[in-house]
């Protein structure tokens, strides 16, 4: 099996390579044929590699060394194992479903954009294999940047708009900030326990100190708060669907922001020996869940509702995580992998039936001239509420519960947030697709529902949202109906926690409660009268983000641009410039005055060699002087 | 042994084919053939195989780094023979007897990468140059080149008048002209020979700094430089210096340590006046020529560490700094000698036109520069390494200052570059074969190859 482990992320590598070299000669639809079938290799070998670790258990297959000094190395290593192949099967079987979407999505475009697109996205697939395949935090690392950069380049894919480059420029400082983070955690690991390779470091984590054990797991935590979008380096993500809609589904869904949840997932040991740390994740996860959901309530854009429920999704991962669920939060990625990219990839259908249109003011009524897209879209939005039997009820909940056993108020905001994200997903979907149709005639005789290429991923996806909770059913109706905690038990020590079976009905049934009458709730108050107009007071705040951008503008980057200012004008100009200046004047005078001495008079060159024969006599008969003065000197 | 002999016996050779055939490309082929059978018998004798058994009564002695840097100079007057024949062929009116005259310098260079007697240094160095004055003037209706001829010389017996002089001295309170029988003297028990041996060593010592065109002994250089056919002034600059440099680390090896502790602050003062006058001196010139003339001041200021300091990596320093000086430079004048306008400005535009041309240029003189994956960067780096295992934190400042130095050197090298890549301009060139062009795109593989794997060099000379 270890050959196998690396044909999965070969596949997309070399989907980059002819896309991206053949870009001008190759045909629309080979490329859609190439980008999509290479994925769905990779999720081919996916699936054998996880039969294989469900049966065999976990491998590591190494490479060569990456890196050799001395008593160190650093193998290039592929790990598969539970938590590995599992994310295995979503990054590829989500992103296969995506780049099929897409050969329809972006028929529209050049074909050798269309290529260069198609490149980068097998790319992108590539680098997050990378990053969850490898056996240490280098490995990681690579894969890690690669998708920083892959996003970059997909978020500024329609390169000619400015304001796209603008986003594409942020996510990438915003991931940059943090990628530093994880670089001083690799750093610290590397100093204290000479390896990163995972298996040497959890085996050795009693060697660290608290305050190390703390500072590490602190630093990688930043890593991940830059590259899953949590306070206060979350503002990348919203901004991010500058890009195609399917990029922002692969950034959603498959890739990109989950790494976070995997790499503090993998690194549970660390973690759990940390409560400082854990605690920070879980405030900093809660926080973000509530907070990018007040912002997501007031949203136009039907993409930047998603983006932001994304955001805040990812901060119950977090909380998951922070209380110890670790497999609640690995479980939450999945079914929120379902869900997102269904929601998502129908957003898409809709702007694509829209002739671009992403404000959900000029849409409403689109149930009927959209019939797949406005069930599975529904199927989504019921998902992500968290109503029982949908996937995301399962994978909530069981964060929940674990909040609950951990401190009661966390429970308490959680299920708030959980309120919250019903309520604006129902807003979406009735302001979308009930009512009537509120756009140009030219928009409406327009409308049609999107092509197979579409929707088949939109069906595939919906399936799964439905049901794909069922690997995770809690103990509290079926025994031993946990699937995915024994099968990811060999790598995530879970943190025991215990609640009574009463209560935890009376809590389920809360949640499930109050996320039922915010849909109801949403459901009347927006099917016939959605907010068209601007809004004002608190719900202003809200529209504008709670001027976070803003903020940011004032506080960091308003005081660095002047700072470079300064530095450009005076340090570089006068400073710099002149030392430099000055000392290139001085050589060519000195060059000038030099070359006189070669006069082409043998005579004087003589002289001159005589004199320096006298001198260097001299400092030898003085046996010594001038040297012991000369290093006494110093 | 079988190089000496056989390289003053492919030298009579040579003026014979001059008397037999004037064909030039015959006579090429001839000096081909007669340096291959050179390098086989210098290896040979590493395998203990010889041509004849001389006695030499211990005035001679073979090392491995001796017959290692004999192979390096022939393996380099091979490069510079196959690329620059036909200008040595066409630099004056007898083909044949300059390849004699080369042939005799191999013999020079020979004996002083192997002497072990003062008399046979005295030899080596007088085989060596006179030759080269002869082919300094070789372009005789050239009045420049005259000029240089006649200059080379005066100064030339000056500074071999020093050498006698100092010889004088060492033997007359020594006895002995063996620098072997005199290495005892340091240890314990040796007899104090007072001032005059140590003043006669110094005499001896700048009689070489004069031959390796050290500052402020380096005056005939830019002049004889510039003066000599173009193509002498590339065997001149690079087989001929770094002969001038195994011969004053074989002597140094020996005899250092009676110098004195003056020693260690007149070599740091002669390098760093050296690299002064040889890179500042450079930056103004307007000929290209010219400038490698002070280029190869500049470098000599660096392979002057490997006196300064003498340990193994040192060793191994100037043999990679040999051969990365070599054959960059050996490139540059090739190219030099087909220009029309050897000035800076005669380079303008030369990428458009001859991208070749251009290319290897550019890699030779980064390698000149010390950019890192050309050899020239590992040249310079084991000098320094050397210098710094040697004496530690305390000679950091002259690594220092030699840094600072190679930085200004980039400045004129980058001149070349620009002024091929970055301005436009008609160069006017004399016509170039394929086969050369095919040359000079291997020694610029070469310096790229030896850059990347400098082990693979050293690790020849250790077999």
């Amino acid at each position: 099996m270890n050959t196998l482990a690396y044909l999965v992320p070969l596949f997309p590598l070399l989907g980059f390579l002819v896309n991206g070299l053949g870009r001008k000669s190759l045909s629309k639809s080979a490329t859609g044929v190439i980008g999509s079938g290479v994925i769905l290799a990779s999720f081919v070998v996916s699936l054998l590699l996880f039969f294989d670790v469900k049966s065999h258990g976990a491998t590591i297959a190494t490479a060569f060394d990456f890196i050799n000094g001395g008593s160190f190395k650093i193998p290039f290593a592929f790990q598969i194992d539970q938590l590995s192949s599992l994310f295995l099967l979503i990054i590829t079987g989500i992103g296969f479903l995506i780049h099929l979407y897409s050969t329809a999505y972006m028929h529209e475009e050049e074909s050798h954009h269309f290529a260069r697109y198609f490149a980068y996205l097998n790319l992108f697939v590539f680098s997050m294999l990378l990053l969850v395949m490898g056996a240490n935090y280098v490995i990681m690392f690579i894969g890690w940047e690669g998708v920083g950069l892959c996003s970059y380049l997909l978020i500024g894919y329609w390169f000619k708009n400015a304001n796209y480059n603008y986003a594409a420029k942020k996510a990438f400082v915003m991931n940059r900030i943090g990628d530093l983070g994880f670089l001083l955690a690799v750093f610290w690991l590397l100093s204290k326990l000479g390896t990163v390779t995972y298996g040497d470091v959890f085996a050795n984590y009693s060697k660290l100190s608290s305050a190390d054990m703390t500072g590490i797991t602190i630093l990688l935590f930043v890593g991940a708060m830059g590259k899953s979008a949590q306070i206060p380096l979350y503002t990348w993500l919203p901004d991010a669907m500058a890009g195609p809609t399917p990029v922002s589904a692969l950034i959603h869904a498959a890739t990109m922001v989950t790494a976070g949840i995997y790499m503090i997932a993998r690194s549970n040991v660390l973690y759990s020996h940390s409560e400082v740390a854990q605690n920070l994740v879980a405030i900093i996860g809660l926080a973000t869940a509530l907070f990018s959901a007040t912002i997501a309530i007031k949203q136009n854009d039907i993409k930047k509702v998603l983006a932001y429920s994304t955001v805040s999704q990812l901060g119950y991962m977090f909380l998951g995580l922070g209380v110890g669920a670790y497999t609640g939060a690995v479980f939450h990625v999945m079914t929120h992998a379902f869900f997102k990219a269904l929601l998502f990839l129908g957003a898409g259908s809709v702007i694509h039936a829209m002739h671009h249109e992403q404000d959900i003011r000029k849409m409403g009524g689109l149930k009927k001239k959209l019939p797949i897209t406005h069930i599975t879209f529904l199927m989504g939005c019921i998902a992500i509420s968290g109503i029982p039997p949908f996937s995301g009820f399962f994978s909530k909940d069981e964060i929940l519960a674990a909040a609950f056993a951990h401190n009661p108020v966390y429970w308490g905001l959680g299920v708030a947030g959980a309120a919250m994200t019903a309520f604006y997903m129902f807003r979406l979907y009735a302001t979308t697709f009930l009512g009537t149709f509120r756009g140009t005639h030219e928009q409406e005789h327009h409308l049609h529902e999107s092509p197979s290429a579409m929707t088949i991923p939109l069906i595939i996806l919906a399936i799964l949202s439905v049901i794909g909770g069922f690997v995770g059913i809690p103990e509290l109706f079926v025994h031993d109906g946990h699937l995915l905690k024994s099968f990811l038990s060999p790598v995530i020590t879970e943190q025991e926690h215990h609640i009574e079976h009463s209560t935890e009905y009376v809590l389920m049934g809360i949640s499930v409660a109050v996320a039922a009458i915010a849909i109801l709730f949403a459901i009347s108050k927006y099917s016939k009268n959605p907010e068209l107009g601007e809004p004002a007071g608190l719900g202003k705040i809200l529209a504008d983000k709670w001027y976070i951008d803003e903020l940011y503008d004032a506080v960091i980057v308003k005081p660095l641009d002047a700072l470079a200012t300064f530095f450009k004008n005076i340090i570089e100009k006068s400073g710099i410039d002149g030392i430099v200046n000055g000392v290139g004047k001085l050589v060519t005078y000195s060059s000038r005055q030099l070359r006189l001495l070669q006069n082409g008079q043998v005579g004087g060159y003589i002289l001159f060699m005589v004199l320096a024969m006298i001198v260097v006599v001299l400092i030898w008969v003085n046996d010594g002087y001038l040297y012991k003065m000369f290093t006494s000197l110093f | 042994m079988n190089a000496i002999i056989f390289s003053a016996l492919s030298g009579v050779a040579m003026m014979f084919t001059g008397i037999f055939t004037t064909n030039k490309s015959a006579i090429r082929n001839v000096a081909v053939i007669a340096l291959l059978g050179l390098i086989i018998v210098n290896l040979l004798h590493s395998y203990g195989i010889f041509v004849v058994r001389v006695n030499t009564h211990s005035m001679l002695q073979f090392e491995t780094f001796g017959l290692f840097f004999n192979t390096l100079v022939f393996a380099a007057t091979l490069l510079f023979v196959l690329l620059s024949g036909k200008d040595v062929t066409n630099a004056g009116t007898y083909g044949a007897e300059y390849f004699a005259l080369i042939f005799f310098v191999l013999c020079g260079v020979s004996i002083l990468t192997c002497y072990n007697s003062l008399l046979m240094l005295f030899i080596g160095i007088e085989i060596l140059s006179i030759p080269l004055y002869i082919l300094t003037g070789a372009d005789k209706r050239n009045l420049k080149s005259n000029e240089a001829s006649l200059k080379y010389f005066l100064m030339g017996s000056f500074s071999t008048g020093i050498l006698l002089m100092g010889i004088t001295l060492v033997y007359g309170i020594t006895g002995t002209f063996s620098i072997e029988a005199m290495r005892p003297a340091v240890s314990v028990g040796a007899p104090n020979y007072g001032i005059l041996e140590p003043v006669g060593l110094l005499f001896i010592f700048i009689a070489l700094l004069f031959k390796v065109s050290a500052a402020p002994f380096h005056f005939w250089t830019p002049d004889v430089y510039d003066g000599a056919p173009t193509v002498f002034t590339s065997f001149m600059a690079t087989i001929v210096k770094a002969a001038g440099f195994v011969s004053f680390i074989r002597l140094f090896d020996a005899r250092a340590i009676e110098m004195g502790i003056s020693w260690k602050i007149i070599l740091p003062v002669i390098i760093i006046a050296t690299l002064l006058i040889g890179n500042i001196t450079a930056v103004f010139q307007q000929s290209v020529k010219r400038m490698m003339a002070y280029s190869s001041i500049a470098q000599a200021g660096f392979m002057l560490f490997a006196v300064y300091v003498n340990n193994d990596m040192s060793k191994e320093g100037i043999l990679l700094y040999t051969a990365a000086y070599s054959i960059a430079t050996i490139g540059i004048f090739a190219i030099l000698t087909r220009m029309k306008d050897i000035t800076f400005d005669g380079f303008n535009g030369l990428a458009k036109k001859h991208p070749v041309l251009a290319a290897t240029n550019a890699v030779f003189l980064l390698s000149l520069a010390g950019i890192p994956l050309t050899a020239g960067f590992f040249a310079k780096y084991y000098m320094l390494a050397a210098v710094v295992k040697e004496n530690g934190a305390g000679a950091l400042w002259l690594v220092i200052v030699a840094v600072l130095f190679a930085a200004v050197s980039v400045y004129y090298y980058f001149r070349v570059i620009q002024a091929m890549y970055f301005k436009e301009g008609e160069p006017e060139i004399t016509e170039v074969s394929g086969g050369f062009k095919t040359a000079l795109v291997m020694l610029a593989v070469l310096i790229v190859l030896i850059g990347t794997f400098p082990s693979a060099l050293l690790n020849w000379f250790y077999f």
